[in-house]
């Protein structure tokens, strides 16, 4: 008996020496930089996802065809010239001597290949080239190609430099991968994947041969830590460099703190409050703006977000190209909604239910709401979806008032408003379904005049503060925590950050 | 021996059997629409459509059970929705920290279970028994993600000589081994407390006592050995329970073991990740449970030699 | 072999225990909170005060007020409603479809018994927690489905135990001169059978509730639990975890609801089984 307790015991300790091994990870020698992020990668396939930690780390492995330069204009990155043949056909030419991690050198061929895959394959980016007319895509040399949309386009160039959209890959890769592409990528960009922990670390190393400027770290471990308040205290500990999506209360900590600093950025992202305008009696415009000037709005984001968000004017966060600067917060109005309400033919009110799903701003805002909107007589009662049931409800149109989020995935309001708001826009929930806002959006895309295009912008803008399909709630600010030590760090609006241009400087 | 052993892993199967169609019954119940989730909010109607083609979604219910159940048996667990990866694979790799947790934990509780559990049987009705039996109690009344925060609380903000998340590396694991080693510690000193306390009455310790043996070889060499067996079994059955059971924990200390890996594919609606997942835990449950039995049966002569 | 219970001796040899006596005083404290919740908290739970949000405990707020200026200690006062609701018909589900199964596996033995038992292995396969979670997402959220959801997953045990209870007593005497009385089957199991494993099943049930109040605060920890503004303890808990280091009454207080509610509950199951069940004495 006692011989199986010692074997037992002796297993243990094997097992837990085993364990051991520590990784220390400390910062010193300072060729590799540690960052914290909220959320794992997927996959790193640009085609097969879309979501924000994804295209966090395909920023640094990927190049684009074109980019977009801080001012929002876009510029060559894989292309070195592209030439407008005429208003819907576009030639490429690309730079020589660019060359892929697995040694292939990139070619015409490749980045045709990567947009008939994204075209074919690529269902959840599609909705970003599918304008491309696959049948005209011309190879003139190894390293010049030209294809046409199938209508003029003018926003294409433009959506074209989001990660997903005009990536290029390597065919060879890609066919010898198969099915397990998404977790051996290979890519042209300054760093390349060596190992990936699904759940908790992935590491990146610097690639030797990248085309342009090497990046200063060696190495980069980007680390999953869900717990805001744990990567906080990673980030003061010194066992993280850099640590994303800092809430407020972290914020506060971290400037106190000398050896730290904080970046905020405005996302793409707006948090609002959606109308199923085809439901009674939310089909009337006059109970949509009841609800309006019966919500606190700017009350309510400061508590909800404590000082995380801007509160939302219109239906285009401020970071986006276009987004109408003259539109102001709505105001707050309990008199005026109540006569509204009374004028539509609801004095007492009435009950409706509100979705939302459990992302914990939304849920926050929906709770609020649900309060406020007591006093001009609607009781609201809260749904709390799980996300798939929550998108395939807003499909089927079971949805009444709902509480969600939309991000324009350019810097083009194009993917902010057509989607969205457009009769045949694929994520219009509101059911908005507006000719003159039809016409608007229609127009600005034939056109590829700044002033015109605008001016489309604005009166589209106000056309939807005014039909209230939505009240805008908020543009939510992004918070980045990190040692002062370590410079260069510029966040994107659109969450995917060039980290390769960090430096560390003691 | 080994006719029993034959026969309680042929009993295994179809339990597995059962948990897979139960497991698939439930995923198709349950709302929401895979193809849009891996898609986003953004992509259109048809590309969702063609994907739930593709994806096998709409066909008919047995004929997607019977076609997981021939994959299953080849060790093909399908790819995971979200990821594309094998889900065999996914929970490979996840798997090292999960047992990692477990046996830490036992460690943990054995070391701590046995001893209190031996002095305060000793000492039945003593102060230490009186504090040990409570605290016990207290131990299987805490909840983990109560307790896993306030340990963060102490050890990682205000001292900070732990890491408060629990990636790879024995020193991260410590404190939520701790967090999860609460329970079992409980039982297993409960455990061991009871078993002592029943074999000490037992004729062949008071003989042993009458023969002049002092106490300490009478409870080391005679009690002990003996009141061990139940003791054994109740960490065999603990253990299965940390290896699914710590899905709290693995949350609270982001600790990227197959537990969290399940509940984030049970809200991403990930059904192969979900599926693949719950089987495995059956399987690594079941297992831990024959071994138990085994174990149990070839430590008590009444039960191995109804098995010659 | 007959436990039938009196009630006064009943309470005493309870009572004889330390521990068990605190755990009954204080699930009645417990109890009565719950009941007259309407009456003793100080505001309504889903009372917001957006200008006084995150306060630290005070005299008009003892226990501090939460992220919305909602008194924490109001939605706990509440929110004992939700926990214990959970609690006792999770259990009673479980209790009412177990012990029927129960009941008919050990009574009828056989094919019956293997068949029923073999679906229970199946259930008890998967971690209990871990099958409450998937109940939990297949049905989405919500008091009841949050209570089915921990019922369910508990079945199997009470099965376990009315089967061994009826197992033992199947072959009594006054058993088989009922059935040769020409008693009805099912009239057996009810007027003769289950009250007496009423023994084991108290205790069981006690535990029972303690684990079915933590594994629903589990579930709704990781948000399984039930819509806002509900003010339920695990998904205060859970909302506090962001203010822990600034504001960590807005997780103390909650975990402290629960456990000492599960604490107290394990206290009495202990106790009682201690009285009642003379053989499982510690």
């Amino acid at each position: 008996m006692k011989k199986y307790l010692t074997l037992l015991v002796l297993a243990l300790t094997i097992f837990m020496v085993g364990c051991a091994k520590e990784e220390v990870k400390t910062s010193k020698a300072k060729d590799t930089v540690i960052i914290a992020t909220t959320y794992d990668a997927k996959t790193l396939d640009p085609y097969a996802t879309n979501d924000v930690a994804s295209s966090n780390i395909m920023q640094q492995i990927y190049n684009n065809l074109v980019t977009v330069d801080d001012n929002g204009e876009v510029i060559g990155e894989l292309a070195e010239k592209i030439e407008t043949l005429d208003e819907k056909t576009y030639r490429f030419t690309l730079r020589k001597g660019v060359f892929f991690h697995n040694g292939e050198e990139l070619k015409a061929s490749d980045a045709i290949f990567s947009l008939k895959r994204a075209y074919n394959e690529g269902a959840a980016i599609k909705h970003l080239i599918n304008t491309i007319d696959l049948s005209t895509i011309k190879q003139d040399d190894d390293y010049t190609f030209s294809f046409s949309l199938t209508q003029p386009f003018s926003p294409f160039l433009v959506n074209m430099a989001h990660v997903g959209g005009g990536v290029v890959l390597n065919e060879k890769a890609v066919t010898e991968a198969g099915a397990d592409y998404g977790f051996s990528p290979v890519g042209t960009g300054p760093y390349k994947l060596t190992e990936w922990k699904k759940g908790d670390e992935m590491t990146l190393t610097r690639f030797d041969e990248f085309y342009g400027e090497k990046p200063y770290f060696a190495n980069m471990i980007i680390r999953v830590i869900p717990e805001a308040s744990i990567r906080t205290v990673e980030l003061e500990a010194g066992t993280v460099d850099l640590a994303y999506e800092m809430p407020a209360l972290e914020v506060n900590r971290i400037e106190k703190n000398e050896d730290l600093a904080v970046s905020e950025v405005t996302s793409h992202a707006i948090t609002y409050l959606g109308f199923n305008t085809q439901v009674a009696p939310l089909n009337d415009i006059r109970v949509r703006q009841a609800i309006k000037y019966g919500i606190d709005i700017e009350t309510d984001v400061l508590a909800v977000f404590k000082g995380q968000a801007i509160t939302a004017t219109g239906a285009l966060s401020q970071a986006v190209n276009f987004a109408d600067e003259t539109l102001t917060v709505p105001e707050y109005n309990v008199e005026k909604g109540k006569a509204l309400l009374a004028e539509a033919g609801y004095p007492d009110g009435f009950s409706m239910k509100v979705w939302t799903n459990s992302k914990k701003v939304r849920v926050d805002m929906a709770t609020i709401i649900k309060e406020q909107l007591k006093m001009i007589g609607i009781d609201l009662k809260i749904e709390v979806l799980e996300w798939g049931a929550y998108l395939q409800g807003l499909e089927n149109d079971e949805h009444e008032m709902f509480v969600i989020g939309w991000t324009c995935q350019s810097l083009d309001p194009d993917l902010g408003l057509y989607p969205a708001f457009h009769s045949t826009g694929g994520s219009n929930f509101a059911r908005f379904k507006n000719a003159e806002f039809d016409k608007y959006l229609d127009d600005s895309r034939l056109t590829t005049d700044t002033a015109e295009r605008a001016a489309l912008f604005a009166s589209a803008q106000q056309l939807i503060v005014e039909e209230t399909p939505w009240v805008p709630l908020a543009n939510t600010k992004m918070a980045f925590g990190y040692s002062k030590n370590l410079k260069g760090f510029v966040p994107s609006p659109m969450m995917y950050h060039k980290l390769y241009n960090l430096r560390w400087e003691e | 021996m080994l006719k029993y052993t034959f026969k309680r892993i042929l009993g295994v199967i179809p339990v597995l059997m059962g948990v897979t169609f139960l497991v698939f019954t439930m995923l198709h119940l349950t709302p929401g629409d895979p193809a849009r989730i891996i898609l986003g909010e953004q992509a259109s109607l048809e590309s969702v459509q063609g994907l739930r083609d593709q994806m096998g979604l709409n066909d008919n219910f047995f004929l997607q059970f019977f076609r997981y159940c021939g994959n299953a048996v080849t060790g093909d667990l399908g790819r995971s929705y979200s990821t594309n990866r094998p889900v065999f694979s996914e929970l490979l790799s996840a798997f090292p920290y999960t047992l990692q947790l477990a046996t830490m934990s036992i460690a943990i509780a054995l070391l701590l279970g046995i001893p209190f559990g031996i002095i305060s049987s000793i000492r039945q009705y003593s102060l230490f028994d009186n504090i040990v039996t409570s605290l016990a109690m207290v131990g299987i009344s805490i909840p983990v993600f109560w307790s896993g925060l306030l340990l963060i609380l102490l050890f990682s903000v205000h001292l900070r000589i732990l890491p408060p998340s629990g990636g790879s590396g024995f020193i991260s694991m410590i404190m939520p081994a701790a967090t999860l080693a609460a329970q079992s510690v409980a039982v297993i000193t409960r455990m061991t407390r009871s078993s002592m306390l029943e074999i000490v009455r037992q004729d062949f310790v008071r003989t042993a006592r009458s023969k002049g043996a002092n106490e300490r070889h009478v409870i080391v060499r005679h009690a002990l050995p003996n009141a061990l067996v139940p003791v054994i079994t109740i960490t065999g059955i603990q253990f299965g329970r940390l290896l699914g059971g710590a899905v709290l924990t693995e949350i609270v200390f982001s600790i990227p073991g197959v537990g969290r890996l399940l509940v984030s594919a049970i809200q991403m609606r990930d059904y192969p990740m979900v599926q693949g997942g719950v089987l495995f835990i059956a399987v690594a449950f079941c297992l831990v449970n024959l071994g138990v039995d085994l174990l149990y049966a070839y430590l008590d002569p009444r039960i191995k030699s109804q098995y010659k | 072999m007959s436990t039938k219970i009196n009630f006064i001796p009943f309470i005493k040899r309870l009572s004889r225990s330390k521990t068990a006596f605190f755990g009954l005083i204080f699930l009645c404290f417990m109890l009565l909170v719950a009941i007259f919740a309407g009456v003793i908290a100080p505001y309504a739970f889903s009372e917001q005060d957006l200008l006084n949000t995150l306060a630290t405990p005070s005299m008009e707020h003892p226990f501090g007020t939460d992220e919305f200026g909602r008194d924490v200690l109001s939605r706990i006062i509440y929110g004992s409603r939700i926990s214990l609701l959970v609690g006792f018909i999770s259990v009673a589900i479980a209790l009412v479809f177990g012990g029927f199964l129960g009941a008919v596996a050990g009574f009828f033995g056989g094919r019956t018994d293997h068949y029923i038992m073999r679906v229970m292995d199946v259930f008890l396969a998967i971690p209990q927690l871990l099958f409450a979670i998937s109940v939990a997402a297949t049905l989405g959220p919500g008091l009841g489905n949050l209570m089915l959801a921990v019922g369910v997953a508990a079945i199997p045990q009470y099965a376990r135990v009315v089967r061994a209870g009826v197992l033992s007593i199947r072959s009594l005497d006054y058993i088989e001169a009922s059935t040769a009385s020409g008693g009805g089957k099912f009239y057996i199991i009810f007027k003769h059978i289950l009250p007496n494993c009423a023994a084991p099943l108290i205790v069981q049930s006690t535990l029972g509730v303690a684990f079915a109040i933590l594994v629903a605060a589990g579930l709704s920890f990781i948000g399984l639990g039930l819509e806002p503004p509900n003010p339920e303890w695990g998904a205060m808990l859970s909302t506090g975890r962001e203010y822990i280091r600034d504001f960590p009454h807005l997780t103390i207080f909650p975990g402290l609801a629960i456990m000492l509610t599960i604490l107290s509950l394990n206290f009495l199951g202990d106790g009682l089984r201690d009285v009642l069940d003379p053989k499982l004495r510690r």
